[in-house]
């Protein structure tokens, strides 16, 4: 298989696996949310008695793995931008193991992610800085410079937000870094979205319209 | 302050807003008749824009008519300390809560209609029927002329009894509730931003919807590229506005485990559902690709529906429901 080919494999792969993990939290979430009905409506006293408690504890139980897994995921989406097929993995793998490593020594998991996320965020401004360029190294599934820039910025955006959820909650840095997030993402998205209706010089590409098959 | 004086004008007011109103309500009503009615019977759907348009203009004639209600609101509503007297300020409500909301969703459904063009002759069947439900919704549940703001004026209400007994073991803990309310919930910026940016997403997500049962049932890829612009516009300022939600949720609620309150998840459920769309409409090329887009799209809108029916249904933060034990849902207001 090519490189772009095996990119392109990458990229669906990871893009089935993220929209596997939303999918999966959704029903975990809209479980629980039919569980807290059904309890509040029949258990009487059913928040008060420790329900709720130990509903919370289930739910945090079940969904940490799947965040975990999601963030990997959303941190594995970073390198494939930039780099070839065997780079790709090695890059990859380099970041899961010192992840992977940090968690162990700091005894954190909390930690452990927060350095993955600060390798895919750098590797991400890294993204974004060679397409604001116009260098043809980084690859998109989208086309224009423009669209591809808002993608790389909204994603960095992402890697922010989740590395305030994981690591600043607490922490006296958690408002400007969640507000630079917040902006990096709304601004990626417009650019994303609209980056036709942005562009000074134009190129419109008209998709074909067709019926689908049955 | 006076509390005799605030209550009298108080009342006034909303006997002034029930009699400008009334009609209003009512109109609407016949009007979500006659959507349904011109959008169901295709013979007659030649009249349907010029009752779209009709419709909208009264949406926002009424939206004129609830901003009139809500400024002499400030003016009228105000919270002063029971042992000073001193006022420690006027309670700004915003204009999309409680009777509201349906009302609201209504009319920005509505103005976006008029500014559909692509397929517009296609949408706006679907587009009808979901607007005629909404100002159903919102005129026989919601009633927002004759019947506005039944949680925070019960808790006003309360607020002034207290202060009429000049017993502060009475008058303080109501002073401290509603002036708690006053600050973290009617007055801060978040509520003036968060819930105004996600009714403008849910509006475009209900055009982006009725395109995709469009797609659905001509499989003609032209319709998902519709239902893609409005999906997008949608998911700009939900993003924006869950984001906002963020901070606002860490400091109101720490050491919370807000994320499993019913809205807040069913809300980012519905962000990740519509992400998952967004992501998966890059491979429609694949072969049968277009169905798992599609279907995407409708479990998105559906989830929308019950993440905004679970505001009534589940108790939590955001919540205005209380179930009791009997199984009746009773009303109350979770963030005060």
């Amino acid at each position: 298989m090519d490189r772009d080919g095996l990119k392109r494999n990458w990229d669906f792969y990871l893009t089935v696996a993220t929209v596997m993990l939303l999918g999966s939290i959704g029903v975990q979430s809209f479980a629980g949310t039919l569980y807290v009905w059904w309890a509040q409506r029949t258990v009487p006293g059913w928040e008060q008695l420790g329900g709720y408690a130990r509903f919370i504890d289930v739910m945090n139980a079940i969904a940490a793995p799947q965040i975990v897994l999601l963030v990997i995921a959303m941190g594995l989406c970073v390198p494939k931008r930039l780099f070839s097929r065997t780079a790709l993995l090695g890059i990859s793998l380099v970041m899961l193991i010192v992840g992977a490593g940090t968690w162990v020594v700091a005894g954190s998991l909390a930690t452990g992610l927060a350095v993955y996320l600060i390798l895919a965020a750098l590797i991400q401004v890294a993204v974004v800085t060679l397409t604001v360029a116009g260098v043809r190294g980084p690859s998109y599934l989208t086309e224009g410079r423009l669209t591809k820039t808002g993608s790389g910025l909204l994603h960095l955006g992402f890697i922010l937000f989740a590395f305030v959820v994981v690591a600043l909650q607490r922490s006296t840095f958690m408002l400007p870094v969640f507000y630079a997030s917040a902006i990096l993402t709304g601004v990626g998205t417009m650019m994303s979205f609209y980056a036709d209706k942005l562009a000074i010089r134009r190129v419109r590409t008209v998709e074909p319209e067709r019926e689908f098959e049955a | 302050m006076d509390p005799l004086t605030t209550r009298t004008d108080l009342s006034t007011l909303i006997d002034t807003l029930a009699v400008v109103g009334r009609p209003i309500e009512a109109l609407l009503f016949v009007a979500a008749v006659w959507l349904l009615i011109l959008a169901l019977i295709p013979k007659l759907r030649r009249w349907l824009p010029l009752m779209m348009g009709a419709t909208t203009v009264l949406l926002v004639a009424g939206e004129g008519v609830l901003v009139w209600f809500h400024w002499r609101l400030y003016d009228i509503a105000v919270v002063a300390s029971p042992e000073t007297g001193v006022i420690t300020g006027r309670l700004a409500v915003p204009l999309w809560v409680e009777s509201e909301k349906l009302f609201v969703w209504a009319l920005i459904v509505g103005v976006m209609a008029l500014f559909m063009r692509r397929h517009r002759d296609e949408l706006l069947p679907g587009t009808a029927v979901i607007l005629a439900l909404l100002l159903a919704g919102s005129t026989l549940w919601g009633h927002p002329f004759t019947m506005p703001l039944p949680s925070f004026l019960g808790q006003y209400e309360g607020y002034l009894q207290a202060t009429m007994t000049s017993n502060l073991a009475i008058s303080f803990p109501a002073y401290q509730g509603m002036e708690g309310a006053r600050q973290y919930y009617y007055n801060t910026w978040f509520m003036w931003v968060h819930p105004p940016l996600l009714f403008i997403s849910y509006g475009a997500f209900v055009i982006s919807f009725i395109a995709t049962m469009q797609m659905v049932r001509t499989r003609f890829s032209a319709y998902e590229t519709t239902a893609y612009r409005w999906a997008r516009l949608g998911f700009l300022p939900l993003t924006v506005g869950m984001l906002l939600g963020f901070p606002w949720a860490i400091l109101a609620w720490q050491g919370e485990s807000w994320w499993w309150s019913g809205k807040v998840n069913m809300s980012i459920m519905m962000w990740f559902l519509y992400t998952a769309y967004l992501h998966g409409r890059l491979y429609l090329r694949k072969r049968g690709m277009w169905r798992w887009v599609a279907g995407l799209a409708i479990l998105s809108f559906v989830v929308l529906i019950l993440t905004y029916l679970t505001t009534y249904v589940v108790p939590g933060a955001h919540s205005y429901a209380l179930v009791v034990p009997a199984g009746e849902v009773g009303l109350w207001i979770a963030m005060g």
